[in-house]
């Protein structure tokens, strides 16, 4: 491990970005097929082959290229490009600001691609996906402040490589960060937006009118957007790369179990809930730091 | 061990009228259902207290209007739409009227006079449909056990 | 903000796998207004009558549910029965409500299995569906089959149960007494699931009476009304209790359905132990002349199987009043200022049965 880690310490950027770029939906999808599986082992089901996630992507890719309209490609495409970029630089080792400001722009391509066709469970799904990005987006950046605060920067590179273990110092922002976590992987309690299943009221949310090629696209999406949050979950982890990666595999395993032992929540308890997990974790945890100090 | 069940046949004008009475003694409206006659309709309507059945019948024509009574039971209006659009009876003032769409058949009113094969007893000694209602002109139960015929 | 949009919501919709349509029309996520329409595959089962004789015709009203297709073959035998004034030995009625309470329990089993679908709880729903099993089992050995199970006739019921897979059915269902208990813990206490449903689609009692709500939808309002109290077929002979809430909301007919799923098991147990020897049918002579409704309780509330003969081979008429049908003014009394959110379980906890209500 410490090898890995140091021949990726000395690679050039760009280098880290194009390692990014390959290797992510690999990951991603790796991740998304373990999801399913052990998601079905839960629930008492044997469940599809582990790379069932590619395989559902191929057969998307080969399906007949149908667009309600040509911003609904336009946007998907950007979301696309703008999580790979928000991963790209977060790998890279650049600003982490930049990462979850440029991730946050990603998403709200996401939400116009599911305004700009005309179904109005695509219309709901847009609107819940709002909330939503209204509801986790403090602690995100709560996430990127507690780590300047501690590190005195807001570089990945040095907070990767901090050597004292931020977790003890931003043990509120983990658990805040943990509970958003839930909605940024559309996992239950919170998959108002669009659910894994399409078992919802609102059919399957902003990507209702996706099909095919479009869909495979936001699939894509999401591998690069959780392999990235995975790497946030590392962040706290640093000092010891083994545990690191350890923790983020577990955070994923403890979101599934989340996942099959809510039912889905409404709007507002969601909006209401991780608001006040921001302010009571996050916050307080911050203004702790900036005593100590 | 059968329920006991009571029809009263009455005239459609007296309809809303009892269903009003029916309503304000706290019966609860349970259904409407209506059977093709050779020349008519035969429509009974279902209240109920109690564990209690208690049925109206009214005799219609095929060009008769029939009252809603929809404006006392609220839940009427589906059984009276449904009514319009299998036997093409004309009901009027329906708080909720669909006209024609709640039942979309291929085949319009498919209960109505003409279209129902109405089933011939073997016998000749047995009373032809039409005559059945006519005679039960009291309040009756209608468990009428029949013997072998 | 008001901008009002309209949302269809089925004939075709995940979440309600039942070609019913709703016109939502709605306010953000607030719903206004509803529009019901249904007829989508209507199959026009009523009207076979002309083509099936009255001894036939079981098997039609055999199919006119998946779910509670034994009550419907059973009212309709019932109607048939007492027109003719035949005299159904007394081992048939037990049968015949052992079988009916047996449909009860996996019709309940499966609607706790939707409602959890339907509000996103997939676990749950999956661990339903499998203890939904051992009933259809139980089915699939006394009548030979799962879903239809064919076993009515009129005059009695076609096949009997030795003593032994009776002393096997309680057993079994002994067995899957926690196992339920065990599932309906988690509806009960769950948080997430009493955010879904405490206080979400509340009728009155009052409007419950007057809109014709019937089945758990009436009882969880607080009306007293089970058909199962009239003492049709060997309910006579058993203590059946109506399971009544007050609340009148999603939870409250979710836990009405919890509690009548365990008596279900009580009754099923206690008619096992009371059923008599004898023969299970009579023949039956003659066809039949007069008209009766036959009341029984299905799964979803009262249904009346209304047969009227004229003294032919063939009925004159047979209508079925499901309870869905009954309970759609109730449902769109529900929907209006209700949320978006909320619609899935408000329709859910209904338990609309549309291939029923489409006869």
């Amino acid at each position: 491990m410490n090898t890995i880690q140091e021949m990726f310490q000395s690679w050039g950027m760009v280098e880290r970005a194009v390692a990014f770029i390959l290797l992510a939906p690999l990951a991603g999808g790796l991740i998304a097929g373990i999801d399913r599986r052990v998601s079905a082992r839960f629930q008492g089901r044997y469940g599809p082959p582990v790379l069932q996630p590619f395989y559902d992507v191929f057969k998307l890719m080969q399906k007949q290229r149908i667009l309600v309209n040509k911003f609904q490609n336009f946007n998907i495409l950007l979301f696309l490009l703008f999580t790979v970029f928000s991963g790209a630089l977060f790998f890279m080792g650049v600003d982490l600001l930049l990462t979850i400001f440029s991730l946050a722009l990603a998403g709200t391509f996401f939400v116009l691609a599911g305004f700009c066709v005309g179904s109005p469970f695509s219309h709901l799904g847009a609107e819940r996906e709002i909330i939503q990005q209204v509801a986790y987006e403090p602690m995100v950046i709560l996430l990127a402040v507690g780590m300047y605060q501690v590190t005195g920067s807001f570089k990945v590179a040095e907070i990767a490589q901090f050597q004292a273990p931020l977790i003890l110092y931003l043990p509120g922002v983990f658990a805040g960060f943990l509970y958003i976590l839930t909605i940024k992987f559309r996992k239950s309690p919170f998959d108002l937006s669009m659910s894994h299943h399409a078992h919802q009221e609102i059919v399957r949310g902003m990507t209702t009118e996706f099909s095919g090629p479009a869909l495979a696209v936001i699939e894509i999406a999401h591998w690069y957007e959780n392999v990235m949050l995975l790497g946030m979950v590392y962040l706290f982890f640093g000092f010891n790369p083994w545990l690191g990666l350890g923790v983020a595999l577990l955070t994923y395993l403890f979101e599934i179990f989340i996942d099959m032992n809510y039912a889905r929540f409404k709007w507002q308890l969601t909006f209401g809930s991780s608001w006040l997990f921001t302010a009571v974790a996050g916050v307080s945890n911050i203004i702790v730091l900036g005593l100590m100090r | 061990m059968s329920e006991p069940q009571e029809i009263t046949p009455i005239d459609k004008s007296d309809l809303v009228g009892i269903a009003a009475g029916l309503f304000a003694e706290g019966y609860r409206f349970v259904q409407v259902s209506c059977v093709t006659l050779e020349s008519s309709y035969e429509l009974t309507y279902s209240f109920d207290k109690h564990y209690r059945l208690k049925n109206l019948r009214v005799i219609a024509g095929p060009e008769e209007e029939i009252p809603s009574i929809s404006v006392i039971f609220p839940n009427a209006f589906l059984y009276e739409n449904e009514i319009h659009d299998l036997f093409g009876l004309t009901i009027r003032n329906m708080a909720v009227d669909y006209r024609g769409t709640l039942y979309r058949t291929t085949i319009r009113t498919p209960f109505s006079i003409g279209k129902v094969k109405i089933p011939v007893p073997p016998q000749p000694k047995a009373p032809t449909q039409e005559e059945k209602p006519a005679t039960a002109t009291v309040s009756s139960t209608i468990n009428e056990p029949q013997g072998g015929s | 903000m008001a901008h009002r949009n309209l949302i269809p919501f089925g004939p075709q919709h995940p979440v309600l796998p039942e070609p019913i349509h709703f016109d939502l029309v709605t306010e953000d996520e607030k719903i206004v207004d509803a529009i019901p329409s249904i007829s989508y595959v209507h199959r026009g089962l009523e009207s076979l009558v002309e083509k099936r004789d009255f001894i036939d015709y079981v098997h039609v009203a055999d199919r006119i549910c998946g779910l509670c297709s034994f009550m419907h073959s059973m009212g309709y035998c019932q109607a048939v029965e007492e027109i003719m004034g035949v005299e159904v030995p007394e081992r048939a009625l037990y049968l015949r409500t052992i079988w009916a309470e047996l449909s009860r329990l996996h019709s309940h089993i499966f609607w706790l299995g939707v409602a959890a679908d339907a509000f996103g709880f997939e676990s749950l729903f999956m661990q339903a569906l499998r203890l939904r099993e051992p009933v259809l089992d139980i089915f699939e050995e006394t009548t030979g089959g799962r879903v239809i199970l064919g076993a009515s006739k009129v005059g009695g019921v076609r096949r009997d149960i030795d003593a032994d897979s009776l002393a096997g059915i309680v057993k079994r269902l002994a067995k899957l007494r926690p196992e339920l208990e065990e599932l309906s813990t988690v509806f009960i206490t769950d948080y997430s699931v009493k955010h879904r449903l405490c206080g979400v689609g509340y009728i009155s009692k009052e409007d419950a009476y007057i809109l014709g709500c019937v089945g758990p939808m009436a009882r969880a309002s607080g009306l007293d009304m089970d058909m199962r109290v009239i003492g049709y077929s060997a309910y006579k002979y058993l203590d059946v209790q109506p399971m009544v809430e007050t609340a009148g909301d999603c939870y409250a007919r979710c836990l009405v359905r919890i509690r009548e799923m365990l008596h279900s098991i009580d009754l099923v147990r206690e008619a096992i132990g009371k059923i008599p020897d004898g023969p299970v049918e009579v023949k039956v002579k003659g066809f039949p002349n007069g008209e009766y409704m036959s009341r029984i309780e299905q799964p979803r509330g009262e249904v009346i199987h209304y047969a009227k003969g004229n003294g032919s081979r063939f009925l004159q008429r047979f209508r079925v009043r499901v309870p869905t049908f009954s309970n759609i003014p109730a449902m769109i009394r529900i929907l209006k200022g209700s949320e978006i959110a909320d619609v899935p379980n408000i329709i859910l906890t209904l338990d609309p049965c549309i291939s029923c209500t489409e006869r």
